[in-house]
């Protein structure tokens, strides 16, 4: 039988996983319409807050040009590290100046990917670990009355790990010269987004 | 923190929203093996472990894969007919929360595991979520086919997905199901916080 | 050798559920909801339940309160179905908004028709499924509307049609070679479909006792097909299992109209209720054709192994799963 030759590995591996991620909203918003607000809040949730978005593809961003082993640690640690925040959060462990934290983050990986700037990955997974905490913390634990928590929690994981890929697949443009430069000025954009943030978060 | 004045109004529904949800099975209209198979394709507690044990597998290679879902699918049959025979649900949602987070970090790390062991611990998962799964169609009187159902798609889900994993080994490719893994450890980890709340 | 093995264990997948299940064996009959405009104010309600499981079908038909029961309702009983028979007079003469509830129906795995023709030549028709044992009464409906519930019947009659689903995975067993899966696929679809048509039109009507127990003789020659592929011997179904899928094919798509009951639907509908049915039906089969597929390659590259003996089995057991079919079909005629 040579059926299976058109089912190669590659292939077969990106279905499986795209159809994982799409698989909640398929089978939740046509059995249970209440249950699917849960996990549509979380998936949205990531992407409604502008300093969240712009930190997360930044993240991505910065994983690219740093090249090879830190493009994909940055995106295993990032969501645990996240997760963790929320989870201080959660249980009630307060954490300083969490508005301000954000904004910094952005301002500084802004920074970091307008510098090109090539940390040693233990110091990179450390920067970016710690503002992962610093979101997770923010942002993880807002949960809508009456929606279920595991499918929020789904969705946000997600939604934060699409933006996160975003960030990765358009640092991918660092191959070419023009790219490189392309990239930078976005790092630029990112750390004048952060430093409006802060702006406001102080004010 | 201005999250706390919500939090006693957020635990009253969730506590009395499962109770409701776990009244009546989901209805797929086509009888009880559909409506068992798609129980548990609508729980996403079960099903995230489910398919860390897979990845686990699959990343460790065919024997490793083999072991597993054999083992796994039979662990969560003879749990689940255990189960549906089991007076009240047992509320172990701590334990199934921490048991797909661990399968998650192994995931995460691809942490080099004998094969029998990965398989042990695929059996470990099957054991005590068939046991959850089928005391949950116990108490909404669901027919045993309809365990048979949630089985079955047990078992498909395992073989897919590892078989999906073996042949990977483009690195961009293994680094996906690890993130896929870390993915699963970050909802673990914010279930447990809100486990810890009270909420979930 | 190692092929042969690992549909072994497809098949056993199958069969568990063919065997555990003779719930599933059956075509399950639709029931029917007419509601015909007398009067002004008077309508004709004709409810037609089939037998379940060879039992008084347990959904009962409740109407809205505001309904008055004119007369005495009758009850004929037919040889598959119960036929509920009665006038009502509706205050106010609409009936749009009213719900007529199937208390009962979310317990079974029966879709009721629902058809209302009006004194004005209008026609309306929708389907209630289990998993919401209630209409509410509207006139026309829009057409994507009519377009997914006719989709999903199809879908839902083919999932449990499991005599279809182990004829189809018969073929896979036999076929070798992408070409030759295509071909065959495609012709079991083509014929299927051709006598859904005819069928569904009204050019011809096979009665359902003898259309099944052929259904089930399509299965039982399968069987030892199956086992002379594995013995490495040939026949012409094994050169050539397109023309057995076509053959076949046309006696399978009469048994799908039996899922898809046009008595009484607006003729403008019927095209449209045919197209959107067999759709569902063919994106049913091919997502369980896709599923086996996976499933095969699966145990293929976890290279799972089992005794030889176990090798002939899944022949022998489509066999006399078709065999009982048969038998058990055949008995039910008479």
């Amino acid at each position: 039988m040579k059926v299976e030759r058109c089912l190669h590995p590659g292939r077969v591996l990106l279905a499986t996983l795209v159809l994982a991620s799409v698989w909640p909203l398929l089978a939740w918003g046509h059995v249970e319409s209440g249950q699917a607000g849960g996990f549509l809040s979380g998936l949205s949730h990531p992407v409604s807050g502008l300093d969240h978005v712009i930190a997360m593809v930044a993240v991505g961003l910065w994983g690219a040009q740093l090249g090879m082993p830190a493009l994909w640690v940055l995106p295993v640690a990032f969501p645990m590290m996240m997760a963790f925040g929320g989870m201080l959060g959660l249980v009630g462990i307060p954490l300083p100046g969490v508005e301000a934290g954000i904004a910094v983050s952005a301002v500084v990986l802004g920074a970091l990917v307008l510098g090109q700037v090539r940390l040693p990955l233990v110091a990179a997974v450390g920067v970016v670990a710690l503002f992962a905490v610093f979101h997770g913390h923010a942002h993880g634990t807002e949960l809508t009355p009456g929606q279920n928590a595991m499918l929020y929690s789904l969705g946000f994981v997600i939604a934060t790990g699409l933006l996160h890929a975003t960030g990765i697949a358009t640092g991918l443009i660092n191959r070419w010269d023009l790219g490189r430069q392309a990239l930078r000025g976005a790092g630029a954009l990112v750390m004048v987004g952060g430093l409006y943030f802060l702006w406001s978060a102080v004010r | 923190m201005k999250r706390s004045n919500i939090v006693a109004p957020v635990a009253a529904v969730l506590l009395a929203a499962p109770a409701a949800a776990q009244a009546h099975l989901v209805n797929s209209g086509l009888g009880p093996f559909y409506d068992g198979a798609l129980h548990l394709l609508l729980s996403p507690g079960d099903l995230l472990g489910l398919v860390a044990a897979a990845l686990l597998a699959g990343l460790r290679g065919a024997r490793a894969g083999r072991l597993t879902v054999t083992a796994l699918t039979i662990s969560w049959l003879l749990a689940g007919m255990i189960g549906m025979r089991l007076p009240v649900t047992p509320d172990l949602t701590w334990l199934s929360v921490l048991s797909f987070l661990i399968l998650g970090v192994l995931v995460a790390f691809d942490t080099r595991l004998s094969p029998l062991a990965v398989a042990a611990l695929g059996a470990l998962y099957g054991a005590l979520h068939g046991l959850l799964n089928g005391s949950a169609l116990a108490a909404m009187r669901a027919a045993p086919s309809a365990l048979l159902g949630s089985v079955l798609t047990v078992l498909v889900i395992a073989l897919l997905t590892a078989a999906a994993v073996v042949p990977v080994r483009v690195l961009w490719a293994r680094v996906a199901v690890r993130v896929a893994g870390s993915w699963i450890v970050a909802v673990g980890m914010l279930m447990l916080g809100w486990l810890a709340q009270g909420v979930a | 050798m190692t092929q042969r093995r690992l549909w072994i264990a497809i098949s056993w997948l199958i069969l568990s559920f063919g065997f555990c299940g003779p719930v599933l064996a059956h075509e399950s009959q639709p029931g029917l909801l007419e509601l015909r405009q007398l009067g002004p104010e008077r309508y004709e309600v004709i409810w037609r339940a089939p037998i379940y499981y060879g039992r008084p079908h347990p959904a009962e038909l409740q109407l809205p309160p505001d309904w008055l029961t004119v007369g005495e309702p009758t009850l004929r009983q037919l040889p598959d179905s119960a036929l509920h028979r009665r006038v009502v007079d509706v205050a106010g003469g609409s009936i749009d908004g009213s719900v007529v509830r199937f208390p009962g129906l979310e317990a079974t795995i029966t879709d009721v028709f629902v058809r209302i023709s009006r004194l004005d030549g209008s026609e309306a028709s929708l389907v209630v499924r289990p998993t919401q044992p209630y209409a509410e009464l509207r006139g026309e409906r829009p057409w994507y509307v009519a377009s997914g519930e006719y989709l999903v019947l199809g879908f839902n009659h083919i999932l449990m049609g499991i005599d279809h689903l182990l004829f189809v995975l018969g073929l896979l067993i036999i076929v070798r070679g992408r070409r030759m899966l295509i071909k065959t696929i495609t012709a079991f679809t083509v014929a299927h479909s051709i006598t859904l048509a005819v069928a569904t039109l009204g050019y011809a009507h096979v009665p359902g006792p003898p259309l099944n127990a052929a259904i089930a003789l399509s299965i039982l020659y399968l069987g030892p097909e199956i086992v002379r592929v594995w013995r490495g011997e040939t026949s012409f179904t094994i050169r050539h299992p397109w023309v057995v899928a076509f053959g076949f094919g046309l006696l399978h798509g009469f048994g799908f109209a039996s899922g898809l009951s046009t008595v009484g639907m607006p003729k403008a509908e019927i095209p449209l209720a045919l197209l959107m049915f067999n759709i569902g039906v063919e994106i049913g089969q091919l997502a369980f054709v896709i599923l086996m597929l996976l499933a095969y390659r699966s145990l293929r590259v976890l290279e799972f192994r089992w005794p030889r003996w176990l090798d002939f089995a899944p022949g022998y057991a489509i066999g006399s799963l078709g065999a009982y079919w048969t038998i058990q079909r055949a008995v039910m005629m008479f």
